[in-house]
């Protein structure tokens, strides 16, 4: 292990040393009125912490995507200002004898976050124990999927929360990567087979059954289990990824068809059974039906959106709270990104969206450049499963879709969340850093 | 008045957040541009080949470990000299297989070899599709099909 410079990656993490520390400034010198920049210790904490992940990168002599990380680290920055700038009473985390507030607590998962993605990147050497054990793999996402169902504990209708003594987590964040996991081990070793000859039936060409059904078993054990817990965001997003991965993998347009016919048979299936899909749809199509109740957080999102304008409030000055509470209750995780586009405005809104797609370039190209059909499908599978949930939520917040309740990665409060996605970031990483690898032999080579 | 002087200084604290927030932005794009005509991308999307051969393990160093062998769309694989890839060990028949890209996809197919040819570690009996990461075993041989 030789360090090697990542003069690209510095390059573009420094201006985070002015952002964080003077967003911080700006919006305690809003609320409080008086020229003072309030504590910065968290926004310094906050930086540091990312110029110490570059530095661990860059000495452990990681030759991964240099981009990643700096374009991850500023969509992190403006979430941390959002989540500091807010009341800290209600979300945080009772250790013995203290109380972290909200921002602190959201600074100590992303130092969790960032060790992980740091082990990830240095540690993942081998993909045989993924790629081999995909069944087990997948066996145990289900398993946790179950124990989730059965002692999980319930949040706005949807049982997604597993507790650990104090401590509590959603698996659901979990199964996403292990799903993953799963298809793209799947995917590598029987693509083949999947895009070539089929059985015909008449005029129809039909997807060769035998090769899909094994993927398709624990696909639908997996959404039925997650329906069947009600939790729809993580449903369409986990549809989503499947269908993505399975027409890269095939390049088959009728695979997609008939998974977007299915999604279709299902929403109705859903809407039928359940009160609260039920709920949520109408809420959709007319929220301002009762403003004061079920169509309360979307109305106050929209007004949100409404007030930004282009321009937004003002860093700091957006509503403030009605007395003591957040006009949001979810604010700080589901719906942060009305919280953003009320102070920066729609242009603050697309900067974030623009961040988040350059996350999504670098994990397509990382996919495109890698050696091998898993790390492929792999790097694929974890790209979109990210940009697909920041697709699912913005557009869950402007009301284009029904709202759900998954997060905005690297933004919204939450450790799990946070957790899983910096993970992702660590196997992409690890896999452009293994092409990088592999194209430096090739060049000595000839 | 002194109010009226925090006003536009925070007024101007504020554009200076968005403003840095699309610096950082338009750093991005200068490096995707940047990357995007490279040389590296140029080579990905032209002449990056078909795929190549990996050698894991060779008791008798020919083909060479860890030198990876560029295959063309054809490559038959045995101890002949005239095959494509030669290969030297005891356990490897004259024509041993055939290993062949034809449409988007590798193939390979057993020559009636005597000690038989393995994909992942299972004895193939009629032509079978490789995947990128496959690896194929030729009498004492292991060679892993790459991009």
């Amino acid at each position: 292990m030789h360090a090697v410079p990542r003069p690209v990656e510095m390059r573009m993490l420094l201006p985070l040393v002015v952002l964080v520390p003077l967003g911080f400034a700006v919006t305690h010198i809003a609320q409080s009125g008086a020229l003072d920049p309030g504590p910065l210790g968290l926004a310094i904490a906050y930086v540091g912490l990312m110029l110490g992940a570059h530095l661990a990168l860059r000495l452990t002599g990681q030759r991964g995507d240099q981009l990643l990380l700096p374009a991850v680290a500023t969509i992190g920055g403006v979430g941390m200002v959002m989540l500091n700038r807010l009341p800290q009473g209600g979300l945080g985390i009772d250790l013995p004898g203290v109380h972290l507030g909200m921002a602190t607590t959201q600074l100590l998962w992303f130092a969790i976050g960032v060790s992980a993605m740091v082990a990830v990147a240095v540690g993942f050497r081998d993909d045989g124990f993924l790629r081999h054990y995909k069944y087990t793999w997948a066996l145990a996402g289900a398993l946790l999927l179950v124990l989730t169902f059965l002692f999980g504990r319930e949040v706005n209708g949807a049982r997604l929360w597993l507790y650990l003594g104090p401590i509590g987590f959603q698996p659901g964040e979990a199964i996403k990567l292990v799903l993953v996991i799963f298809i793209a081990g799947y995917l590598a070793e029987k693509r083949s087979l999947l895009a070539g000859a089929s059985a015909r039936l008449g005029p129809l060409r039909l997807p060769p059954l035998p090769y899909l059904l094994p993927m398709l078993a624990i696909f639908v054990i997996v959404m039925l289990i997650v329906v069947i817990s009600r939790d729809l965001g993580t449903a369409l997003l986990f549809l989503g990824i499947f269908l993505t991965m399975l027409f890269i993998a095939t390049g088959r347009r009728s695979y997609v068809l008939i998974g977007l016919l299915l999604f279709v048979a299902g929403s109705f299936v859903a809407y039928q059974l359940y009160e609260h899909v039920r709920v949520r749809v109408d809420n959709w199509i007319d929220p301002f039906a009762d403003p004061s109740g079920t169509g309360y957080q979307t109305v106050q999102a929209l007004y949100a959106f409404g007030r930004g304008g282009i321009f937004g409030e003002g860093l700091g000055q957006g509503l403030p709270t009605i007395s003591g509470h957040l006009p949001i209750p979810a604010l700080p995780t589901d719906f942060i990104f009305a919280a953003v586009a009320e102070e920066l405005g729609l242009i603050g809104a697309l900067a974030l969206l623009a961040l988040v797609l350059v996350v999504v370039f670098r994990g397509l190209r990382t996919a495109m450049l890698a050696r091998d059909d898993f790390s492929a499908m792999l790097a694929v599978g974890l790209t979109i499963s990210l940009g697909l949930q920041t697709l699912i939520i913005a557009a869950g917040n402007v009301k284009v879709i029904p709202l759900t309740w998954i997060t905005f990665p690297f933004v919204s409060y939450g450790g799990s969340s946070l957790l899983t996605s910096f993970v992702v970031i660590g196997l992409l990483l690890a896999i452009s850093h293994r092409s990088a690898l592999d194209s430096e032999a090739r060049e000595q080579g000839s | 008045m002194t109010g009226e002087i925090l006003r536009i200084l925070l007024l101007a604290l504020q554009i200076g957040f968005v403003a840095l927030l699309y610096l950082i932005l338009f750093g991005f794009s200068r490096s995707l541009l940047r990357d995007l005509r490279s040389a590296e991308v140029a080579q990905l999307a032209g002449q990056a080949g078909i795929g190549r051969l990996s050698v894991l393990e060779s008791p008798e160093n020919e083909p060479p470990v860890g030198q990876p062998i560029a295959l063309g769309p054809i490559n038959s694989i045995g101890r002949d000299l005239n095959c494509t890839i030669y290969v030297e060990d005891d356990f490897v028949s004259g024509n041993h297989a055939m290993l062949t890209f034809r449409g988007r996809t590798w193939y390979i197919e057993d020559q009636g070899s005597t000690n038989g040819t393995y994909v992942n570690g299972h004895r193939i009996d009629r032509p079978v599709a490789v995947s990128f990461g496959d690896e194929l075993t030729i009498g004492r041989v292991r060679m892993r099909l790459e991009r």
